[in-house]
C-alpha cells in the first residue's frame, strides 16, 4: 500500500479509492454462463478421447504415408513474413505442386481421407515470440505458438487443418497483431484484419 | 462448495473428470467476471472472453506449474485474453474519429437519476484510459492486489506497474474530479 501511495499524491489516492468503492460491486454473466462453458469442456474433453482413439487406431495400421511439401513465401517491408502450405495425406494420392509463391492462399484438393497440415512460417528478426491465432484455435493467444526454425528470425509452425476457409493472423511478441500482407484480408467486427487460408478446396483463391 | 483443494480438483480434471473443472472455475469466476466487466465495459464481451479464457485453463491445465495456486494462473490467463481483446477495441475505436465538442456536452450534460449517473461517468472515464493503465488501476483497486501479484498477474515489472497505476490515477482525476464529487 505505502508503495504507489509514495509516488500518489493523497488527494489522488483518496480520490481513486472513492471510485474503486463504486467499482467493487460484483458482476454477474448470463445465467447460463456455467452451462454453455461445461458443455464446451465436455465437448472438448470428447474430442481429445476420439482423437486419441483414431491416433491409436492409425498406428496399428499399416499404410502408405507420404509428404508432399508445399511453400509460400511472402516478404513485406520491415517484416517479412512466409506462410507455407504442405499437406499430409494418409492412405491417398497427394495431388502435389512445386513451391510457389502462393502465400496463404494455396488451395489443395484433398479426399476425405487426407490430413491437411498448414505450415505457417514468420520471419521477423526483432521477434522474440511469435504466436498464431485464428478460428482453428478460437483465437486463443497462446495456444499455438511458433518455434525458432533454426534459421535466423523465421519462426515455424504445423498445424492440422480441416478443408474449408479459415482466417488467421500473428501475434508478435505478445502484442503486436499482424495480418500476413500477401494474404486476402478478412476484417471482423472490430475492424481488425486477419488474413484467410482455403485448405483442401477447389478453389484457388479467397475473395 | 467442495472442500477439496485447487490442486486435488487439478488433478481430478487431468485425470478425466471433466466435472470438476465446473467446480474449479466457479471458485474464481465471480472475481474474473468483475475484473472483465470493468476491463470491457461490457457484460456481453466479458461472457465472450471469460467463456475463451476458462476454456484455455482448461486446455492447458496441464502446464499449471503450481495446482495450489491455480487461481493465480487463472488470474494470468484472464487478464491477458482481457488485454488482448480491449486492444483490438480500442483499434477500432482508433478508426473512429472523435468529436470533443460532443464529448464535453456528454459528460456535462445534468444526469437527472442519482443513483446510477456517478457509475456512468467512471465507466466512460476508465475506458478512455489506455488498455494498460486501466487494467493496471482495476488490479490495484478494484481488485486490491499487491504490486508483487500485479507483476505475476500481468507480466510486467513492479516499477512500470506503479508508473502505470500512477498515471491512470491521475487520469482519473483530471477527467472526473468536478463530476464525481461527495
Amino acid at each position: 500500500m505505502t508503495d504507489y501511495r509514495n509516488e500518489i499524491s493523497e488527494e489522488t489516492a483518496a480520490f481513486c479509492e472513492r471510485i474503486a468503492v463504486d467499482l467493487r460491486r460484483p458482476e454477474r454473466l448470463d445465467a447460463s454462463f456455467d452451462a454453455r462453458l461445461m458443455e464446451s469442456v465436455r465437448q472438448e474433453a470428447q474430442s481429445l478421447r476420439d482423437k486419441t482413439r483414431s491416433r491409436s487406431s492409425w498406428w496399428r495400421t499399416e499404410r502408405v504415408l507420404r509428404v508432399s511439401p508445399l511453400g509460400g513465401l511472402a516478404l513485406a517491408a520491415g517484416i517479412s513474413m512466409l506462410v507455407a502450405l504442405s499437406t499430409l495425406a494418409i492412405g491417398s494420392r497427394v495431388w502435389s505442386r512445386s513451391t510457389g509463391s502462393v502465400a496463404a492462399q494455396a488451395a489443395i484438393p484433398t479426399r476425405t481421407d487426407t490430413v491437411n497440415v498448414v505450415r505457417f512460417v514468420f520471419a521477423d528478426p526483432n521477434a522474440s515470440s511469435v504466436q498464431l491465432v485464428g478460428d482453428f484455435n478460437e483465437w486463443t493467444k497462446g495456444a499455438t505458438n511458433l518455434k525458432p526454425s533454426g534459421a535466423p528470425g523465421v519462426w515455424t509452425v504445423s498445424v492440422p487443418l480441416h478443408p474449408g476457409r479459415h482466417e488467421y493472423a500473428f501475434i508478435v511478441n505478445g502484442t503486436r497483431w499482424i495480418a500476413d500482407p500477401l494474404a486476402t484480408k478478412s476484417s471482423d467486427d472490430f475492424g481488425t484484419e486477419s488474413s484467410v487460408i482455403h485448405v483442401g478446396s477447389s478453389a484457388q483463391s479467397s475473395s | 462448495m467442495s472442500e477439496q483443494s485447487d490442486a486435488q480438483l487439478v488433478a481430478e480434471i487431468l485425470g478425466g473428470d471433466t466435472e470438476s473443472f465446473g467446480v474449479l472455475f466457479q471458485r474464481y469466476r465471480d472475481t474474473c467476471t468483475r475484473f472483465a466487466v470493468r476491463m470491457l465495459g461490457s457484460s456481453s464481451d466479458a461472457d465472450d472472453v471469460l467463456q475463451s479464457a476458462f476454456m484455455r485453463a482448461y486446455r492447458n491445465l496441464a502446464s499449471c506449474r503450481d495446482p495450489d495456486r491455480f487461481g493465480g494462473w487463472l488470474y494470468q490467463i484472464v487478464v491477458n485474453e482481457c488485454r488482448t481483446f480491449a486492444s483490438r477495441q480500442r483499434r477500432r475505436e482508433l478508426r473512429f474519429v472523435p468529436d470533443p465538442d460532443l464529448i464535453d456536452r456528454a459528460v456535462a450534460e445534468p444526469v437527472d437519476d442519482s443513483a446510477e449517473p456517478m457509475n456512468e461517468h467512471v465507466e466512460q472515464a476508465l475506458a478512455a484510459l489506455p488498455v494498460e493503465q486501466r487494467e493496471a488501476f482495476l488490479l490495484k483497486y478494484v481488485e486490491e492486489m499487491s504490486y508483487e501479484e500485479m507483476a505475476e498477474a500481468t507480466g510486467v515489472g513492479v516499477s512500470a506497474l506503479k508508473m502505470r497505476v500512477k498515471r491512470a490515477c491521475d487520469g482519473l482525476r483530471e477527467q472526473l474530479e468536478g463530476v464525481y464529487n461527495d
